[in-house]
């Protein structure tokens, strides 16, 4: 096989010493930010951006998918003895695995959660070694339209389908297109609202976006709440995570149903893990009422815990694959990776492999050895890894300030960029205050100029013909799975909110209100 | 293994947060997002109808700014009357909620039974004490200390701005030893500027200290 020589190749490149410690290194810090509650993979990425520009592209991708995966290998270990899910991605595995810890069989979950991690990504870097070069072909008869029908996919179904609020989904999605706007206009040369500020012809820069809204935003969003939050209670949890072999044959099964749910969705723009692991979770539960297993919801089923793990991590290894062959963020992280490329000028997509083929597959072969790797941290040291819980929070959001003023003063040396991420980090927090979704503006923001670009190009071929964007199947597909997406989203909220308005006691705004 | 304190606990134990309606603002304080996107809108709009349009393709630059606009004031109208239709207030428990997914989706695809995943919405009482959702002492501190790094930097360099810039902030989110954090503050600003001259080769200002260190 052609894919199976590249790898080994890969493999070659991967196994130096110096890229074993980028590897490592970006093991134990996506770990890190998986277990402590409020940090995620997205804005490790987003800290590091700056920092690793100085190092050569490959030790920099390697490190990034070792944080994006080890954020899904940690995120876990906090929801199981703390009940405070590291991250949205761990919500699933949460509801069993703490159940568990509680029954006194907190090791236990931690091993099926790291194991399920383990199992989800093996599979799932597997099949994009081999689906990678047929998504490549796929893409490489693409054109304008079908790009720009791929972005507005993209748009759509992070900021509408899979978002709480439709009409906050698309306001973020617009915020992050007017930021993508602001610079010169390539095609034209055009000056396009800079305020006249030279600083600002380039655009604003990504990292200042990414640290704004995901470092400084949720620094502040902490530093309104932390007087008021009270911390959750800690499960102590003793003695070396260790499957025996009834538990493995237990666990099997729903680890394969999790990564068989994780798979396809990598390469859907979903926003990330969220929504197949509750998948997975959800048929979980319906097999365990069906085979009667009292576990499930009691004490806590190895099965509840295993399925939504494996989920995640199968999705971000397809993830990968969609962002390597397409060039097409699926979640946030991957959205944020994908302004790495670019800072590093190249652009994922077919021409990636043809141009830098030795950096991808050394990169998915890294992504193999990052999982041996997680795997032995999570399973040896999942107890010490909790041990970070204990760091006061004041003196790690003190030290994210810090880094972030630290990551966008380091790529341009310039203060007005540093009001900005001031001025980024305030709406960051305006909208975590309330509860407005901020995948869609980072996706805007990083897929907005492509968009732009192709819908002009499409429309300059067509001589202004709208017809030509909906002129070939994969177009209209696309159009046509987003049109069936969107109407059983909207279904499902009316469905929703015609409960709770018939539940809840009506709340009369004319009588309280003044 | 073994569990000590083994208290069932909700997803996180936020208190109860006593909501009260006291007059039009109550619950509408959301208004001030449609207020910013619509000011954001008008900006766009201004801007690209005094754009001074290079070059003469078809469609010009000026063709996607008009959809994002479009789209800006559309939102913001929905938006503006949904809050103004019904009061929004904070979540009790709002660690851990993440907007960016459908809890009403991700309910049905977990199945939990018409549970919510995350904690209930507080409900409106017209007692309890007044107290603003967040925090703006804390928030106004950190602003602060952000806000006078920047102005620091170029005068007194990276190593003492930013040690000010931690401690400030260490002091706001609630420490309690300020000898302890100044020492760590300086420590780990130190730290930082060594790694970038020495190791990444990266040139952070030394201010006024300029040939001292």
């Amino acid at each position: 096989m052609d894919s199976l020589s590249l790898l080994m190749e890969g493999f070659a490149a991967a196994l130096t010493p110096m890229n074993l410690l980028w590897v490592v290194i970006g093991a134990i810090l996506g770990t890190a930010v998986g277990v402590l509650p409020g940090l995620g993979s997205a804005m490790a990425v987003a800290l590091l951006l700056p920092i690793t520009f100085s190092l050569d592209p490959t030790a920099a991708f390697i490190m990034f998918a070792g944080v994006y995966f080890g954020g899904l290998f940690g995120d876990s270990t906090s929801g199981i003895l703390l009940n405070t899910p590291g991250n949205s991605s761990a919500i699933a595995s949460t509801f069993e695995g703490h159940r568990m810890a509680l029954d006194g069989r907190a090791a236990k979950a931690l091993a099926t959660a790291a194991m399920g991690a383990f199992i989800g990504g093996l599979i799932a870097t597997t099949v994009v070694v081999f689906f990678a070069p047929v998504l490549v072909k796929m893409a490489t008869a693409f054109g304008p339209a079908e790009y720009f029908a791929l972005a507005v996919f993209a748009f759509l179904a992070i900021s509408s389908v899979v978002s709480d609020s439709v009409v906050k989904g698309l306001l973020s999605l617009g915020l992050g297109l007017v930021l993508a706007l602001v610079g010169v206009d390539g095609p034209s040369g055009t000056e396009r609202y800079t305020l006249g500020l030279p600083q600002l012809f380039d655009g604003m820069s990504i990292v200042v976006i990414t640290v704004g809204l995901l470092a400084l935003g949720e620094v502040l969003h902490i530093a309104s709440r932390i007087h008021r939050d009270e911390t959750a209670v800690r499960v102590e949890s003793k003695g070396r995570p260790r499957l025996d072999l009834s538990d493995i044959r237990r666990a099997m099964p729903a680890w394969l149903r999790g990564t068989a749910f994780g798979v396809p969705f990598g390469v859907i723009p979903a926003g990330g893990s969220e929504v197949p692991t509750f998948m997975a979770y959800g048929l979980e539960k319906k097999l365990a009422a069906r085979n009667g297993d009292t576990d499930f919801g009691t004490t806590g089923s190895i099965r509840g815990v295993a399925a939504p793990e494996a989920a995640a991590n199968a999705t971000a290894g397809t993830a990968m694959g969609a962002l390597l062959a397409l060039g097409l963020p699926t979640s946030a992280t991957a959205a944020i990776m994908l302004a790495a490329f670019q800072q590093y000028g190249m652009q994922p997509g077919p021409l990636l492999f043809e141009r830098s083929g030795p950096m991808v597959w050394t990169l998915l072969a890294s992504l193999f050895i990052g999982l041996v790797i997680l795997l032995v941290l999570n399973m040896q040291f999942a107890v010490l890894w909790a041990k970070l819980l204990l760091i006061p929070r004041h003196y790690l959001y003190a030290g994210i300030t810090v880094l972030s003023v630290l990551g966008v003063y380091a790529i341009s040396s310039s203060i007005v960029d540093l009001w900005i991420l001031l001025a980024i980090g305030l709406l960051g927090f305006l909208m975590r205050r309330y509860k407005f979704p901020l995948a869609p503006v980072l996706i805007a923001v990083i897929l907005g100029p492509l968009a732009e670009t192709e819908l002009r190009r499409a429309l300059t071929v067509s001589e202004g013909d709208l017809s030509i964007l909906v002129g070939s199947p994969v177009t209209l597909v696309l159009y046509g799975l987003l049109a069936i997406a969107l109407a059983v989203t909207g279904i499902q909220h009316l469905r929703h909110s015609k409960a709770a308005r018939s539940q809840a006691p009506k709340l009369d705004n004319d009588r309280i209100g003044v | 293994m073994s569990t000590t304190k083994a208290t069932p606990a909700p997803v996180s134990t936020g208190e109860d947060y006593p909501v009260r309606i006291t007059g039009f603002w109550s619950g509408r304080s959301e208004l001030i997002v449609p207020a910013l996107v619509f000011t954001l809108a008008g900006f766009l709009t201004y801007g690209t109808a005094t754009m001074e349009v290079m070059g003469k393709s078809v469609p010009g630059p000026q063709f996607f700014p008009t959809i994002v606009c479009v789209l800006l004031y559309l939102m913001a109208g929905i938006h503006t009357i949904q809050i103004l239709r019904t009061r929004r207030f904070p979540q009790a428990d709002s660690e851990g909620h993440n907007p960016d997914f459908s809890s009403d989706m991700l309910g049905d695809l977990g199945d939990t039974e018409g549970k919510s995943i995350y904690g209930a919405a507080s409900t409106p009482t017209s007692a309890g004490k007044r107290r603003a959702y967040s925090d703006w002492k804390t928030m106004g501190m950190v602003i602060g200390a952000v806000a006078g790094f920047i102005l620091a930097l170029p005068v007194l360099g990276w190593v003492l701005s930013a040690a000010g810039l931690f401690w400030v902030a260490c002091r706001a989110l609630g420490s309690k030893r300020p000898l302890f954090d100044l020492s760590i503050s300086i420590l780990f600003s130190s730290l930082i500027q060594l790694a970038f001259n020495a190791g990444l080769g990266l040139n952070l200002p030394s201010g006024f200290l300029e040939g001292l260190i």
